[in-house]
């Protein structure tokens, strides 16, 4: 029996930088598939081509092979033209530094990525003002990025990710500027949303912790898929 | 700073082309006189680079053509003296014409002084410490100030003194310097023009305008191409201050175009964020520019009086539109900077 086509499918996917003997295969033949309503954790150590993964998923970096197939488009096979439309339409980021726009308040931040959308004025400032509030912001709204907490802060990052009602989120170690206090608020949202809204999440980390909400573990090491695994389970040996 | 930048280049270019203005309408005086004809000297075609000398009493035969309703005897010299320890250097013009309630009360506060008088240029005024009610000592002849004209520039101060002491003050003997004739109403100033040349041989006759262009051809000849120049430079310098201030912004929020990348803003949503940055730039720059302008023309024409300025409208509106201009332009490089962003920048700690 055929299942329904899942939301990301990544196949062979392949990142090289320099050629010769100054090569590097930041991503080698990596693939996985993943679900609406599942958190796919990747997780690795520095320099094992978690992040080039994910920006290559994310449409920011061309693959030197392989292809990633995003609601049944193949992203790698569209003009660079094309890669904004589909960032817009079906893809939200959460940054490890959370890159907001440090001189505009948290509405605006979540506002902007609805304006790139094509979405302005009241309706914009209707939407960015409900996620907020959804995100426990209410009384932060008018505060200026720069004024907000670490954990505010990615709150506001996250608000800003589903701003345009992405299909996929794209994490980049979402917990590691964050206490384990506020970490834990992070992951419990992220997974509410995933859960809740069946979207698909890809969350890179170093961060053990993240396993909690994670259906499973990709381990990666020299760009190299290691091991898929539950959650909860150490790494391979 | 780049706001301070681009109005430090509009009030440069206004300041310039305010003086210029100032200086070429200062011949605008030939057309407010009371006559539309100037009958001159063959050869001289500006009154105060060239002398003109005709023959006394011919106004009865130039009021005989048709068409002239008044022939004005005008005496003009320029004369250099000394009051009280500063030296002058003043032309003198006298319409020999009875002062009379005959004559708009601006012609008369302005032209034709009172036996005993003078009217003097406020330029004039204010670099000799005159005041209405003071005395000019013109070589040993007394002429007390009865009225200040606006205007005056660095390379002629007026006074016009009373017909009956011009030769006593200009010391002309029997000569006069122009005619200028009153045209009546309905007549044909270009047919007076040519029968006053054939009336009085020897003589140029042109019109007021004709004869004020060509005292204001002095100075466009001499300050347009400096004007011109200064005008440019200060738009090259407005633009690159411009464009340099909005490639160096762009520069340091490289990251934030690139987290907007990653958000999936288009091309034209970043280059339009560029684009408005600069024409905010251009639009605040040109308008404190504008008003800067504005006060320091006033206050410099105050301090030296011969910096006689003219702010238009008209000038300050176009100096706006090609700040605007050049603030379009100035954004190029920032926005063809901004294709050479890489969005990836943002997964960089």
């Amino acid at each position: 029996m055929i299942g329904p086509a899942p939301l990301l499918q990544v196949d062979d996917l392949t990142r090289v930088f320099g050629s010769g003997r100054t090569e590097v295969r930041a991503v080698d033949g990596v693939s996985f598939a993943t679900e609406a309503g599942e958190i796919t954790l990747v997780m690795g150590p520095s320099g094992s081509g978690k992040t080039t993964l994910l920006t290559m998923i994310g449409g920011l970096l061309r693959p030197s092979s392989g292809c990633v197939v995003i609601e049944g488009v193949e992203i790698t096979a569209l003009p660079s033209r094309e890669l904004p439309r589909v960032r817009r339409e079906s893809v939200g980021f959460v940054f490890q530094t959370f890159n907001l726009l440090e001189s505009l308040t948290a509405l605006e931040n979540v506002e902007v990525a609805l304006n790139v959308a094509g979405v302005k004025g009241p309706q914009a400032r209707m939407r960015a003002t409900d996620l907020l509030v959804a995100a426990g912001l209410e009384t932060r709204l008018g505060f200026q990025a720069r004024d907000l907490s670490g954990g505010e802060k990615q709150r506001v990052s996250i608000a800003r990710a589903l701003a345009n009602r992405p299909a996929l989120l794209l994490a980049d170690e979402p917990t590691a500027n964050l206490d384990s206090l506020h970490g834990g608020e992070v992951m419990d949202i992220l997974r509410d949303l995933v859960k809740e809204d069946e979207r698909a999440a890809v969350v890179v980390s170093h961060d053990a912790r993240l396993q909690r909400i994670a259906d499973r573990v990709l381990w990666l090491e020299d760009g190299r898929l290691r091991a898929v695994t539950a959650p909860e389970v150490a790494g391979p040996a | 700073m780049s706001v301070a930048g681009s109005a430090c280049a509009v009030l440069l270019i206004l300041l310039v082309a305010s003086l210029y203005r100032g200086w070429s309408s200062a011949s605008n005086v030939l057309t407010h006189l009371p006559g539309d004809v100037w009958v001159a000297q063959a050869g001289t075609r500006d009154p105060f680079r060239s002398t003109s000398m005709l023959p006394s009493g011919a106004s009865e035969r130039l009021e005989r053509i048709s068409g002239v309703r008044l022939a004005i005897p005008v005496y003009a010299r320029r004369i250099a003296f000394t009051q009280d320890g500063r030296e002058l250097d003043v032309y003198f013009m006298s319409l020999d014409v009875p002062t009379g309630p005959q004559w708009p009360a601006t012609v008369r506060s302005s032209f034709l002084p009172p036996p005993g008088g003078v009217v003097v240029d406020r330029a004039l005024a204010q670099n000799a410490g005159l005041h209405v009610g003071g005395e000019l000592d013109v070589l040993g002849r007394k002429l007390r100030i009865t009225g200040i004209r606006p205007g005056g520039n660095p390379l002629y101060q007026l006074a016009f003194v009373n017909g009956a002491d011009a030769p006593k003050v200009l010391r002309l003997g029997d000569v006069t310097s122009f005619y200028l004739l009153s045209v009546a109403n309905g007549a044909n100033v270009a047919a007076v023009a040519r029968a006053s040349e054939a009336a009085l041989p020897g003589t140029e006759a042109s019109t007021s305008s004709a004869f004020a262009a060509a005292t204001a051809r002095l100075v466009n000849e001499g300050f347009l191409p400096v004007v011109g120049a200064l005008v440019a430079i200060g738009f090259l310098v407005g633009g690159a201050v411009i464009g340099l201030t909005t490639y160096t912004a762009t520069i340091e929020k490289a990251r934030d175009f690139g987290v907007l990348k990653a958000l999936g803003a288009s091309d034209r949503f970043l280059y339009r964020i560029v684009v408005e940055q600069s024409l905010i730039v251009g639009v605040a720059g040109a308008t404190l520019g504008i008003g800067a302008s504005a006060l320091a023309a006033s206050l410099i024409e105050r301090r030296v009086p011969e910096f006689v300025t003219e702010l238009r409208v008209g000038d300050a509106a176009g100096v706006f539109v090609i700040t605007l201009a050049v603030s379009l332009v100035a954004a190029y490089l920032p926005a063809h900077r901004i294709n050479h962003i890489d969005p990836a920048i943002v997964f960089r700690a």
